[in-house]
C-alpha cells in the first residue's frame, strides 16, 4: 500500500500546485473586483493554445512560446475588462448580470477556439521527457517543472500581495472599493491591472499542464471550477487561503482515485465545496466579512 | 413534413422546461444552474420506470414528478442558506454531481451507453407513434402542465415570489417566510422541468447522460434572459428562438461540423449583447438588478 499511496499524494500534491496557481490568479480577480468571472477559464484555454500556436505552428522555442502565451492571456484578460466588465460596473449592475455576460462570452469564446484548433486533442510536446525515481517513487522532469514553477509564482505573488506597494492598493480596493478611490487610486487602472495579472497566471497553469496532458476547447472550466472551489474553501476575501485550497484539493483527488475511482474525483470536488457551503462558508482562512458578503 | 414536426417537439420540450426555470429564476430571482440536473432526473426516472419496471407514460410521469421533488428538496435545503453567486455555485456543484450520478453509476442508468427501447408512450388507449402526434401529445402533456403554471404565476403566491425577488428584507418584515417561499418556488420549478424531461425520453426512445450537462444548463438559461424572465411568454419564445436558430444556420448550407460550435458562438454573443444593452431580454420584466 505504501509506496502506491505516497506516489498518488505525490502526484495529487503536484496536480494541487497547479490547482493553486489558477486559484491564486482567481482569487486576486474576485476578491479586487467581486466578478463571478467564469470567463477565467477562456484565459486558461487560451494560454494553452496560443502557446500551442508558437511552439507547434509557428515553431518558436519553448520560453518564447511560454512568455508570448502568458502576455497575450494578460491583453485578453485586460480586454475582457474593458469591453465585457467595466461597463457592467460602471452602470453598477448586479452581480448576476456579470456573471450572465461572463457566461456567454465564455460560451463563444471557446467555441471560437474549437472552431479554430478544432474539438480533439492536441499536444504539446516540448522536447522535455525522462523521470527522476526517489526510493521507489517517480517523478516525471515535467512534473519536477509544474511544481517548481507553480511554487515559486505562488510565493512570489504571495509575498508580493503581503509587502508591497501595490500588494497595499490591491488589498486596499479589495476591503473597500469607494473608499480606495476616495484616496485618489484609480479603480479601473487597479481592476485592468488584477484581471490581466490573474489571467496571465491562468495561462501560465495552463501551459504547464498542457505540457504533461495535452489540451482541449473545453479545458478551461474545469480549471475555473476548481479554482473558484479552491477560493471558497480556502476563503473569500483572502490571497493565502485559494492556494491552501487548490493543494487540498489536489490532494483530496488522490485519495478518491486511491479509495474509490478516477471517474468520481469531479463530483467529490463538488460535494467538499457544498460541506463547506454549508458548515463553513467562510472557508479555512476566515476574515470577517460584512454582513452583506457573508455566503450565509 | 416530419422535419417540420420534429422542430415543433423540440420547441414545445424546450419551451417547457425554459417556462419551469422561470418560475425560480424570472419569478423569484433564483438562478439555478441545475436545471438541467432536474430535467435529467425526470427523463431518467421516467425512462426507468417504464423500462425496467413496465409502467404507461403517465404513471412514470407521477414517478418522475415525486423522484425529483424530492431531490430538487434536497438541494434546496442546504442551497437557498446561500446567497448570490453562492447560491449559483452551488447549484453549479449539484450540476455537475448529478451529471457524474448518471454517467458514472452504470449498474443503475447504463452510463454512457445511455437506455435505448423505450416504449412508445400510449395516452389512454392510444399510442403516439408518429412525430405528429407526439406534437400533439406535447401540447396536451405540457399544456396542461403550464396550465398550472400560470395559475401559479398569477396567485397570490406568484405574487408573493415576485416581492421576495424584489426585495427580500420588506417581505420578510411582512411576516412572510422568505426561505420557506424560495423552497417551495425551487422544488416546483424543478418539478415543472421533469414534464419535459419524460417528454424528451418518451420522444427520443433513447437517453444519454450528455442531454443533461452544465452546458445543458447553460443553454436553458439563456432561453430565459433572451427572452425575458419574470414574463409568462418571454422563456417559451426565448425557447423557440434558440431552436429555430441552428435550423437557419442549416438553410444557410454551414457544414454540420460547423454548425455546433458557431451556434453555441452565436448564443454567447446573444447573452453578452443583451447583459450589456437589454438586461430584461425581449419582453422580460425581470432585469437581474
Amino acid at each position: 500500500m505504501s509506496e502506491l499511496f505516497v506516489q498518488l499524494l505525490l502526484n495529487g500534491l503536484i496536480n494541487g500546485c497547479l490547482y493553486a496557481l489558477v486559484a491564486a490568479g482567481y482569487a486576486l480577480i474576485y476578491n479586487t473586483t467581486r466578478v463571478f468571472h467564469v470567463a477565467h477559464g477562456v484565459a486558461y484555454t487560451a494560454g494553452a493554445y496560443l502557446s500551442f500556436y508558437f511552439l507547434v505552428r509557428l515553431g518558436w522555442p519553448l520560453w518564447a512560446s511560454v512568455v508570448g502565451a502568458i502576455l497575450l492571456s494578460g491583453v485578453l484578460g485586460a480586454s475582457m475588462e474593458w469591453f465585457l466588465y467595466a461597463p457592467l460596473a460602471r452602470r453598477r449592475s448586479s452581480l448576476l448580470v456579470a456573471f450572465l455576460s461572463s457566461l456567454g462570452f465564455y460560451t463563444a469564446a471557446i467555441n471560437i477556439v474549437a472552431l479554430v484548433f478544432g474539438n480533439e486533442t492536441q499536444v504539446l510536446r516540448a522536447g522535455v521527457s525522462g523521470t527522476i525515481t526517489f526510493g521507489g517513487v517517480i517523478v516525471t522532469k515535467i512534473q519536477m517543472a509544474q511544481a517548481l514553477v507553480a511554487g515559486l509564482v505562488v510565493a512570489a505573488l504571495l509575498l508580493g500581495l503581503g509587502r508591497s506597494r501595490w500588494g497595499r492598493i490591491i488589498r486596499a480596493v479589495r476591503d473597500n472599493p469607494e473608499l480606495a478611490s476616495v484616496m485618489g487610486i484609480n479603480l479601473f487602472a487597479i481592476r485592468t491591472a488584477v484581471f490581466a495579472a490573474g489571467s496571465s497566471l491562468a495561462a501560465l497553469a495552463a501551459v504547464l499542464s498542457a505540457l504533461d496532458v495535452g489540451m482541449d476547447p473545453h479545458i478551461g472550466m474545469p480549471a475555473l471550477l476548481t479554482a473558484a472551489v479552491a477560493l471558497i474553501i480556502g476563503g473569500i476575501g483572502t490571497f493565502g487561503g485559494p492556494v491552501l485550497g487548490g493543494l487540498l484539493l489536489g490532494l483530496v483527488q488522490a485519495l478518491v482515485v486511491w479509495q474509490i475511482s478516477a471517474r468520481w474525483t469531479e463530483a467529490v470536488t463538488f460535494a467538499v465545496l457544498i460541506l463547506f457551503l454549508v458548515f463553513r462558508p467562510y472557508g479555512l482562512l476566515s476574515r470577517r466579512q460584512r454582513l452583506e458578503e457573508q455566503a450565509a | 413534413m416530419n422535419y417540420l414536426w420534429h422542430i415543433v417537439n423540440m420547441a414545445g420540450i424546450y419551451a417547457i422546461l425554459a417556462m419551469s426555470l422561470n418560475l425560480a429564476a424570472g419569478y423569484t430571482g433564483l438562478l439555478s444552474l441545475c436545471h438541467a440536473a432536474f430535467y435529467g432526473l425526470g427523463a431518467y426516472t421516467a425512462t426507468l420506470v417504464m423500462v425496467d419496471v413496465g409502467f404507461d407514460f403517465l404513471p412514470a410521469l407521477a414517478c418522475a414528478l415525486i423522484v425529483t421533488a424530492l431531490l430538487s428538496l434536497m438541494i434546496a435545503l442546504p442551497s437557498l442558506r446561500l446567497r448570490g453567486d453562492y447560491f449559483v455555485l452551488a447549484t453549479l456543484g449539484f450540476q455537475i454531481i448529478v451529471f457524474s450520478v448518471l454517467y458514472n453509476w452504470v449498474g443503475l442508468t447504463r452510463g454512457p451507453y445511455g437506455i435505448s427501447g423505450i416504449p412508445v408512450p400510449k395516452f389512454f388507449g392510444l399510442e403516439v407513434d408518429s412525430v405528429a402526434k407526439y406534437a400533439l401529445f406535447t401540447a396536451v402533456v405540457g399544456g396542461l402542465g403550464l396550465g398550472v403554471l400560470w395559475l401559479l404565476a398569477h396567485s397570490p403566491f406568484g405574487r408573493l415570489l415576485r416581492a421576495v425577488r424584489d426585495d427580500e428584507l420588506a417581505a420578510a418584515a411582512l411576516g412572510k417566510n422568505v426561505t420557506h417561499v424560495k423552497t417551495i418556488a425551487f422544488v416546483l420549478s424543478a418539478c415543472f422541468a421533469a414534464i419535459p424531461g419524460a417528454l424528451f425520453a418518451g420522444y427520443m426512445r433513447y437517453i444519454d447522460p450528455t442531454s443533461f450537462t452544465l452546458t445543458e444548463s447553460i443553454f436553458i438559461i439563456s432561453m430565459v434572459v433572451i427572452g425575458g424572465a419574470g414574463n409568462f411568454a418571454g422563456p417559451a419564445i426565448g425557447a423557440v428562438l434558440l431552436v429555430l436558430l441552428p435550423e437557419a444556420l442549416r438553410f444557410l448550407h454551414v457544414p454540420d461540423s460547423v454548425a455546433a460550435n458557431l451556434r453555441q458562438v452565436v448564443y454567447g454573443i446573444l447573452l453578452i449583447l443583451l447583459m450589456r444593452f437589454r438586461p430584461q431580454g425581449l419582453i422580460g420584466e425581470y432585469d437581474f438588478e
